[in-house]
């Protein structure tokens, strides 16, 4: 997602810049003079049509970047080698590890999700009251947590540390508050956590 | 007092519109300053969550629904007769009945604030099944169902008098395609009100069905859906988003080539531009859906994606319309090139967000909202700005200092953007939008401070607006008929017009019949 990004920013600044420039190169250039006419012409249809074909063929080529990463980062794997259910409630998480045992926390004591280093893990999500959005900023996404639906994405961790995450979609009054941290572990340290239903934190 | 109150003259309920539109961008203000006075810190304790959730509410409600989009159809509803030769709108009673519904509508929002509980707190958008349980159970958020579903039906009935008056009170000489740019995206707007407005007029009955009649739409409990919420209200609330920017476009247009002393550029391509948007605006809805993964997400970021090409051809063309001009700068030009200079960050942004892998990483975060202000307040408030200052003389008969008028614009250009440039990289931090507290992480702190010193300077711009509009009616300079060497018709009679608007019209034998016309 962060070459996508790259991507547009880089259009976005030709694009922002180039425009810009016209602008102010018009009223610098053409501001009133006292011997200068202003030119009567009503249009110019071959320019015209070049500047709708040119940002045409701009968002053409966005678009297809967006594909390509897009279906990738939309696709689920059919055998996940990890699947956790994460509940959203107002206002907190439940995370719902493989072996059925349960985090679950408070606005105030906000939970953490353990996420094995590297590993496909599958994010199976719903929610038990509103509609929430469960968002990692650190992995650049995020996903809502819709009543009576399932969503399902696939998330594979590259680096470990602890991210703050939270929900996105305004929940009601403790909507600020309705928070959870990611710890990206190693692969043992989460497998000893996953045995020990939660007894050992890495 | 009885004379206003019972007239049916357009533009007295033009000036009404924008009167009562202008009071609600100042109550709207207030509550934005509140906003970001909770924000300036973190972990800040000047507003509770209840009171800012129902603040942003308030504020986004205000400046939607009671200021953005109604300015645009009162200032129409002033203009458009004017521009087009017409002593009235077709349907004079009508209007008078749609602009009442209108301002009582945004008494009956309000008034939520002096009931138990208070007003709505469920953000502009008022998701369902969040606004069905809990903090959305109060009066405050019925009082919003039924306020809106007043505006939503009086913006209906002023759509369609409006465009009636267009297609048929046009005057002689006066052929579709010699309309004033203006005129065409009035009609342009109008197809959108009646295509989008059914939409939102169902949803909110819907909602209040499912509060008071157990209903269970949204429920899914009961088998409803909650994601049918958000697609009946982004079926209204993206094409909302272009009757609340294409008025605004031809006020630049008319504008930029008034005081360019030129022709407008390409009017063809602006008029076909005008009506690509709006047909594409029908379809792009579900990319304020993204991240629900319920909808087709590479349709929805295609179609989002071809919106640009007609918006950039916008902005080709008042670039054009400059282009070899004669460029005068008085305040309403300002506001002019302030307002390209703001809309083209939006522009660019938006067609960010139109890619899904992004929209998952910056939805629903501060990013968004450095967005659609760019849109919504660099963008249609400058052009609101704009308009005010180029037409008060035709309303009001006197004229706006341009001494305060530049001061305004400065301190509001300035203000503006040191307010909202920071908020997109708020966030790219991780900061959500809606929250009324965050943590001292990254550089949030230092952002919001930053934010909150641009609003006090984008405030005082407002205030000098103020003193101008206060002073100028007190000294009573009497304005000329044509200030600007205009060249639409609204120019060719007196300031302020008589009661039935022209006492002889001009031959009608081009698109610019004042600077045809010997005077």
């Amino acid at each position: 997602m962060r070459e996508d990004w790259y991507v547009f920013l880089v259009a976005a600044a030709c694009v922002g810049l180039y425009v810009y420039g016209c602008i102010f190169w018009c009223i610098i250039a053409y501001r009133r003079r006292a011997n200068r006419e202003p030119a009567t012409f009503a249009g110019n249809s071959r320019l015209e049509i070049f500047y709708v074909a040119l940002p045409l063929l701009i968002v053409i080529g966005l678009f297809g970047v967006t594909l390509a990463k897009e279906l990738p980062v939309d696709g689920v794997v059919p055998k996940p080698a990890n699947r956790i259910a994460v509940d959203a409630f107002r206002w907190s998480w439940a995370f719902t590890y493989p072996g059925g045992f349960t985090t679950r926390g408070t606005p105030y004591d906000p939970p953490t999700l353990y996420l094995p280093l590297r590993r496909v893990t599958e994010i199976d999500l719903t929610s038990s009251d509103v509609t929430h959005s469960f968002w990692i900023p650190a992995f650049l996404f995020k996903r809502d947590a819709i009543p009576g639906m399932r969503n399902v994405f696939d998330l594979t961790p590259i680096r470990t540390g602890a991210f703050l995450s939270r929900c996105a979609q305004f929940c009601g009054i403790d909507h600020a508050l309705m928070t959870f941290t990611t710890r990206v572990v190693p692969d043992a340290a989460y497998d000893r956590y996953v045995a020990s239903r939660g007894a050992v934190t890495p | 007092m009885i004379e206003w109150m019972t007239t049916t003259d357009h533009k007295k309920i033009g000036i009404m519109y924008i009167v009562t539109t202008m009071t609600f961008f100042f109550i709207g203000g207030c509550l934005a300053m509140l906003i970001r006075a909770q924000l300036a810190r973190p972990d800040n304790d000047f507003l509770s969550a209840h009171a800012y959730n129902q603040v942003f509410t308030l504020h986004g409600t205000a400046m939607i629904f009671f200021v953005i989009a109604p300015f645009g159809l009162g200032l129409a509803n002033f203009l458009v007769p004017l521009q087009i030769g017409a002593p009235d709108v077709a349907f004079p009673r009508l209007n008078a009945t749609a602009f009442w519904m209108f301002a009582i509508a945004g008494i009956v929002v309000f008034s939520g604030l002096a009931g138990y509980g208070g007003a709505a707190a469920t953000g502009w958008t008022a998701y369902a099944p969040l606004s069905e349980i809990a903090e959305g159970t109060g009066a405050g958020q019925d009082l919003w169902l039924i306020g809106l579903l007043l505006a939503s039906v009086s913006t209906i009935l002023t759509a369609i008098n409006l465009m009636v008056t267009i297609f048929l009170f046009r005057a002689p000489g006066m052929t579709m395609w010699r309309l004033p740019i203006f005129v065409w995206e009035i009609v342009a707007t109008g197809v959108l009100i009646l295509m989008a407005f059914p939409s939102l007029t169902a949803v909110l009955a819907l909602l209040l069905i499912d509060r008071h009649l157990g209903g269970h739409f949204f429920d899914p409990a009961y088998g409803g859906n909650a994601v049918l919420y958000q697609h009946l209200f982004w079926f209204f609330g993206h094409p909302e988003v272009y009757v609340m920017i294409l008025p605004y476009f031809g006020i630049i247009t008319e504008i930029v080539a008034t005081f360019s002393h030129k022709p407008v550029f390409g009017y063809v391509g602006l008029v076909i531009a005008a009506f690509a948007i709006a047909g594409l605006s029908i379809g792009v809805w579900a990319h304020h859906m993204f991240t629900t993964g319920a909808v087709s997400n590479p349709f929805f970021s295609a179609v989002s994606f071809l919106i640009a090409v007609p918006t950039g051809v916008k902005f080709l063309n008042w670039i054009g319309t400059m282009w070899k001009g004669s460029i005068t700068f008085p305040t309403p030009m300002l506001f002019a090139v302030g307002f390209m200079l703001n809309f083209l960050i939006g522009g660019i942004t938006g067609v960010m967000i139109a890619s899904p892998p992004i929209d998952y990483g910056v939805h629903d975060s501060y990013f968004i909202v450095n967005h659609f202000h760019y849109t919504l307040a660099g963008g249609s408030m400058f052009a609101l700005f704009a308009a005010l200052y180029f037409w008060f003389p035709k309303m009001f008969g006197t004229q706006l200092s341009d001494r305060l008028g530049a001061w305004c614009f400065a301190l509001m250009f300035v203000g503006f953007n040191v307010t909202f440039m920071p908020m997109a990289f708020m966030g790219l931090e991780g900061m959500a939008r809606r929250v009324y507290t965050y943590p001292n992480i990254a550089h949030l702190g230092l952002l919001n401070a930053i934010a909150t010193g641009g609003s006090i300077v984008l405030a005082l711009g407002v205030i000098v607006f103020v003193v101008d509009v206060v002073t100028a009616i007190a000294r009573r300079i009497p304005a000329p008929a044509n200030p600007w060497h205009g060249y639409s018709l609204e120019w060719a009679t007196s300031s302020p017009p008589p009661e039935f608007n022209f006492d002889a019209l001009p031959p009608i034998r081009s698109r610019r019949p004042v600077w045809e016309t010997p005077s």
